[in-house]
C-alpha cells in the first residue's frame, strides 16, 4: 500500500511547514521584522547600562560597581562586553530602557519568565505567548520562528509558528539521504514533503549554524543568531523570531572578566553583531526587543554576586529603533528609593514598551493590544516614538 | 490461524512496537494479547521499582527550596524557622546554593526518565506500560514547573500505574490527592477566603502569600481531566470545585529532615494532608448539586461524580480513540467507547476492551505518527537492547522535541501529530534512525530480519528493498528506522 496524504496524517498544516516558505504576507508587512531576545535567568540591569552618574552609585554596588564603562549619556554607561551595542547606540540604533520591569513583583525565574512569555498579568494565566497573539492580528500567515526544538510559550498560540534547532545528533550523510527521499518518494509524500522543507531550512539556515548553534557560549549563540537572520531575509520568510538565552542568573563572584556576567554578555553582544550582519539591508526595517524577566539587587549579596530582584535594563536594537539615547524615569538608588530597601524600582512597563513597538511597527490595534496581546493592560499605555516609522 | 498482521497492528497501535520474536507469540490472538493485560495484576516494572521512595524528592525540593530562600531575602524567615523547630541555623547556612536547580535535580530526572524507558523497552506487557503513558499524559504533571521538578516519576508510579486496569474514578482521586499534582496546579496554596487559616496573622501580615482561592487545579480537573472543554461547566462550578478542593494540601517536611541526611522512606502520596484550617466552610454546588462539608470526604464525593458524568464519558472516549486509533477518529468508535466507560462506570479494563473491540483500529494501519518517546521505545525493542548507557534515552527523546517528564503544559502532549510535528523534528527523528543505526551495527546483523520481526507483513517491498540494497547493515537499519511504516503505527 502506498501512503496517501490524507489518509496518514495533515501534514499540510503550519507545524510541518518549513519556517521560511511558510507565510504569505502582504508586502508592506513583509519587511518589518521583529526579533525577540529572552535573557533567561535576569540580567543584572545595573551591572550592563550602570548609573554611573547617580550619586548613590559607588555606595550601593561596593565592588561591582564598573570599571571601565562605555559611556551612553551625563547618567549611564554600558558595560564594556557590549562593543557592539556600544556602536549601535552611537548609531542611533539601540535604545536602552531602565527601570523597566513586567507587572510581576515576586522573585521566582519561572512565574517571572511565565509573565514575561505570557504578557498576561499574572503567572500561569494562559498557555500562549504575547508574539503569537501579536503575529495574530497580522495578515493571514505572517508567523514566527523559534531558534528552539520546542516553540517558547511566547510563540505558542494560533498564529503559524516554527521551530529550528541545531542537531545534538549527526546530521543523516548524502547518500542515506537520497536513498530515503526515494523511498518517501515511492511510499510516504508527506514524510517526504517534510523531509524537503527541512533540508531547505538547514540550507538557508546555512552550513556553518549546523555545527556552530550547538551547546553554549558565544560562538554558539552568534550562530543561532545567524540562522535567525537567514530565515527573516527569505522571500515569504517569518516576520518574527525568538532566541533564548542563558546565563544571566548571576548568583555569585559575577564581576571578573571572564565572569558569568561576561561571558553571558559576550554571547548577546555577539548575537547581535552576528543578527546584523545577516539581515542585511532588512536591518533597516528590524526592530530587536531584549528583555529579561526580572533584574537583581543594588548591592552585592555575600558572594560577589546579585540576588533576584525587581527592575531590570532593556533594550531596543535595530535599524527601525529610535535609539542613541536612554529610555528612563530614574528612581534613584538611595535606600528609600529602593524597591522594598533592596531592588530597583519599576518605573517603566515593559509592556508599554512592546505594546509601543508592536503599535509602531506592526501597526496593531490599541484594542487587541490591551486584551488579546497584554490581557488586561488597558491602563498601560503604549510609550510612543521607540520605532522610526 | 496466525494473523501475522493482527499482530503486528496489535504490536505497534496498542503496545510499543514488537520485540524479536513477540509477533509469533501475539499473532495466535491479537485482540486478546492486548486484553489479557489488562485482565492480571501487574508488579511494578524493576527499573521503575529501583527509583528512591517518592518522598525522597518531595525533600530534595524542599532542600533546594530551603538554599535558595536563605540567599533569597527569605533568609530571617527560614531562621525563625529553625527556632520554632529547634534545628541549628550552622546546618541552616550549610545547605549549598551551589548545587544549584539544574544540577540538584537533573541525575534524579535522568535516572527516573531512564527507568520509565527501560520499562517500555523491556516490557512484557507493554500493552499496559503505553496505558501508563497515555494517563500519565492524561494527568500532567510537568517537570518544567519548578515546585514539581521532582515529582512526575513518583506521580506516574502511584496515582497512575496502579489504576490502569482499574477504576477512573479511583485514578482520579489519586492524582487529585497526589502531592504532584497537589504542587503543579497549585493546590496547595489555596485557601479558602473564610477558612481559619485566611485570618491567622502570619499568612495575613507576609505579603505575596497566598491567601484565597486559587483555581488552576479545579479548572483542569474539570477542562482537562474530567468534563472537557464543553462539558457544561461554568465558572462557578469551576470557583465551587476550588472551594471544595481548599485543604487539600501535602505535609510540609519538617526542618529537620530537610537539613538531615537521611531518605524520605514513604511513597509521595502517604504525603496527602487535609488541612481544615485551609479549608472554605459550608456546602458548595458544583453542577447544580450541593456537596455538604464533610472534611475531605466532601471533594471524594464531588471527584466520584465528576468521574461519573455523561461528558467525562464522551472526553476520555475520544482521548482514547484519538491516541489509539487517529488523529482524528471515527465518531462511530468514539461512541462504542464512550458507552463502556459510562456502563461499566469508567472500569478502565472494559473501556480498553472496547478500543481493542474497535473494528476501525485494525482496518487501516499506520494512521498515527509515533510520538518521539513511541519511536525511540520502539526502535529499541526492535534491535533487542536490554540496557542503555545512563541519560543516552532522555537525550534522544529530548532531541526529537519531546522532553520525558516534561511537556509544556498541564493538557499533557498532543496526540495530534500536526500539533507538535514539524519538518525539523522529521530531520532529527532521521538523524536518530541513522546515530542509533551505527551504535547498533556489526557486520552479523541482518536488518531485513530485524524489519520482518519488528513490522511482519506490515514491511512494505519498497522498504525491504532498500534496506536489502543498502550499502551498509548500519545504513540499513537506518532506512528501517527511518521508514514510513517505522515511523507510524
Amino acid at each position: 500500500m502506498r501512503f496517501s496524504r490524507r489518509t496518514l496524517l495533515a501534514v499540510g498544516g503550519a507545524a510541518l511547514a518549513v519556517p521560511a516558505l511558510a507565510y504569505g504576507q502582504s508586502a508592506a508587512l513583509r519587511q518589518k521584522k521583529l526579533v525577540v531576545f529572552i535573557l533567561r535567568g535576569g540580567m543584572d540591569g545595573l551591572a550592563v547600562v550602570a548609573p554611573v552618574g547617580d550619586p548613590d552609585y559607588p555606595r550601593v554596588r561596593g565592588r561591582l560597581a564598573t570599571q571601565s564603562p562605555l559611556p551612553l549619556d551625563a547618567m549611564f554607561a554600558l558595560h564594556p562586553r557590549a562593543p557592539t551595542l556600544h556602536a549601535l547606540y552611537g548609531a542611533g540604533e539601540l535604545l536602552p530602557i531602565h527601570a523597566c520591569a513586567t507587572g510581576y513583583r515576586e522573585r521566582s525565574h519561572f512565574d517571572a519568565q511565565n509573565v514575561l512569555e505570557t504578557g498576561a498579568a499574572a503567572p500561569f494565566a494562559r498557555d500562549s505567548g504575547w508574539l503569537n497573539a501579536a503575529l495574530a492580528t497580522l495578515p493571514r500567515g505572517a508567523g514566527g520562528v523559534a531558534l528552539n526544538a520546542q516553540a517558547p510559550l511566547i510563540l505558542r498560540g494560533d498564529a503559524p509558528a516554527s521551530t529550528w534547532s541545531p542537531s545534538v545528533l549527526a546530521a543523516p550523510n548524502d547518500d542515506l539521504m537520497t536513498r530515503l527521499m526515494d523511498l518517501y518518494d515511492a511510499r510516504d509524500p508527506a514524510l517526504a514533503e517534510a523531509l524537503r522543507g527541512a533540508q531547505s531550512a538547514n540550507a538557508i539556515a546555512g552550513d556553518g549554524a549546523m555545527s556552530g548553534g550547538r551547546g553554549r557560549g558565544v560562538e554558539a549563540a552568534a550562530a543561532l543568531a545567524r540562522v535567525a537572520g537567514n530565515f527573516l531575509t527569505e522571500p515569504n520568510g517569518p516576520v518574527a523570531a525568538v532566541i533564548e538565552l542563558g546565563g544571566w542568573d548571576t548568583h555569585a563572584n559575577q564581576a571578573p572578566e571572564q565572569g558569568p556576567l561576561a561571558r553571558a554578555l559576550a554571547a548577546l553582544d555577539a548575537s547581535i553583531a552576528a543578527l546584523r550582519d545577516a539581515l542585511g539591508p532588512s536591518w533597516g526595517e528590524t526592530v530587536v526587543a531584549i528583555v529579561t524577566e526580572f533584574g537583581r539587587t543594588a548591592a552585592p549579596n555575600g558572594n560577589g554576586g546579585t540576588d533576584h530582584g525587581a527592575a531590570a535594563a532593556a533594550f531596543l536594537a535595530g535599524g527601525a529603533t529610535a535609539g542613541g539615547r536612554v529610555l528612563a524615569d530614574w528612581p534613584g538608588l538611595s535606600q528609600r528609593a529602593l524597591h522594598e530597601g533592596r531592588d530597583l524600582r519599576p518605573t517603566t512597563d515593559l509592556r508599554a514598551v512592546l505594546k509601543g513597538v508592536l503599535s509602531a511597527h506592526w501597526r496593531v490595534s490599541d484594542r487587541a493590544l490591551a486584551t488579546s496581546v497584554f490581557p488586561d493592560s488597558a491602563g498601560v499605555a503604549a510609550i510612543e516614538g521607540l520605532v522610526r516609522t | 490461524m496466525p494473523d501475522m498482521v493482527g499482530a503486528a497492528i496489535a504490536a505497534n497501535r496498542f503496545g510499543f512496537g514488537a520485540r524479536p520474536g513477540e509477533l509469533r507469540a501475539i499473532s495466535r490472538d491479537p485482540r486478546n494479547w492486548v486484553k489479557a493485560q489488562f485482565a492480571a495484576a501487574a508488579p511494578l516494572p524493576a527499573p521503575v521499582a529501583a527509583l528512591p521512595p517518592g518522598e525522597d524528592d518531595v525533600l530534595a525540593f524542599g532542600r533546594w527550596l530551603a538554599a535558595r530562600r536563605m540567599r533569597n531575602g527569605g533568609g530571617d524567615a527560614m531562621m525563625r524557622r529553625a527556632e520554632r523547630e529547634g534545628v541549628d541555623d550552622e546546618d541552616l547556612r550549610a545547605l549549598s546554593v551551589e548545587d544549584d536547580f539544574i544540577r540538584t535535580f537533573r541525575a534524579r530526572g535522568v535516572a527516573a526518565i531512564d527507568a520509565r524507558l527501560m520499562a517500555a523497552v523491556l516490557s512484557e506487557t507493554p500493552a499496559r506500560e503505553r496505558a501508563v503513558h497515555f494517563w500519565s499524559n492524561h494527568f500532567t504533571v510537568s517537570a518544567l514547573k519548578p515546585a514539581a521538578v521532582a515529582l512526575p516519576p513518583s506521580f506516574e508510579r502511584e496515582a497512575i500505574r496502579p489504576h490502569v486496569a482499574g477504576s477512573f474514578a479511583a485514578m482520579l482521586r489519586a492524582s487529585t490527592q497526589h502531592p504532584g499534582m497537589l504542587v503543579y496546579l497549585d493546590n496547595w496554596l489555596s485557601i479558602g477566603p473564610n477558612a481559619p487559616a485566611a485570618r491567622m496573622p502570619r499568612l495575613r501580615n507576609r505579603p505575596n502569600r497566598p491567601t484565597g482561592l486559587n483555581e488552576n487545579l479545579a479548572r483542569e480537573i474539570l477542562e482537562l481531566h474530567t468534563l472537557g472543554v464543553g462539558g457544561g461547566y461554568a465558572q462557578a462550578d469551576v470557583q465551587a470545585l476550588a472551594a471544595i478542593l481548599t485543604g487539600w494540601t501535602l505535609e510540609r517536611p519538617p526542618l529537620a529532615m530537610i537539613v538531615g541526611d537521611q531518605p524520605g522512606r514513604r511513597p509521595a502520596s502517604a504525603l496527602f494532608r487535609f488541612l481544615s484550617a485551609a479549608h472554605e466552610p459550608g456546602a458548595h454546588a458544583l453542577l447544580g448539586r450541593s456537596y455538604a462539608q464533610a472534611g475531605a470526604a466532601q471533594g471524594e464525593r464531588a471527584l466520584d461524580d465528576l468521574a461519573a458524568h455523561p461528558a467525562t464519558a464522551r472526553f476520555i472516549a475520544t482521548k482514547l480513540a484519538r491516541h489509539y486509533i487517529a488523529d482524528d477518529p471515527p465518531p462511530a468508535a468514539t461512541a462504542r467507547i464512550a458507552q463502556a466507560f459510562a456502563r461499566s462506570n469508567g472500569d478502565l479494563r472494559t473501556t480498553m476492551e472496547a478500543v481493542v473491540e474497535c473494528e476501525e483500529t485494525w482496518a487501516e494501519p499506520f494512521q498515527k505518527f509515533k510520538r518521539p518517546e513511541e519511536y525511540a521505545i520502539s526502535a529499541l525493542r526492535a534491535a533487542n537492547v536490554r540496557e542503555l548507557p545512563a541519560g543516552a534515552g532522555a537525550l534522544a527523546v529530548g532531541a526529537m522535541g519531546q522532553r520525558i517528564y516534561a511537556a509544556p503544559g498541564p493538557d499533557g502532549w498532543s496526540d495530534r501529530a500536526e500539533a507538535w510535528l514539524s519538518a525539523d523534528l522529521v530531520w532529527k527523528r532521521v538523524e536518530f534512525a541513522q546515530t542509533f543505526a551505527a551504535r547498533l551495527a556489526r557486520a552479523d546483523i541482518d536488518p531485513a530480519a530485524i524489519g520482518e520481526a519488528a513490522l511482519g507483513p506490515l514491511l512494505s517491498d519498497e522498504t525491504r528493498r532498500a534496506v536489502v540494497r543498502a550499502e551498509s547493515p548500519a545504513q540499513g537499519l537506518a532506512i528501517l528506522f527511518a521508514a514510513p511504516e517505522f515511523q507510524r503505527r
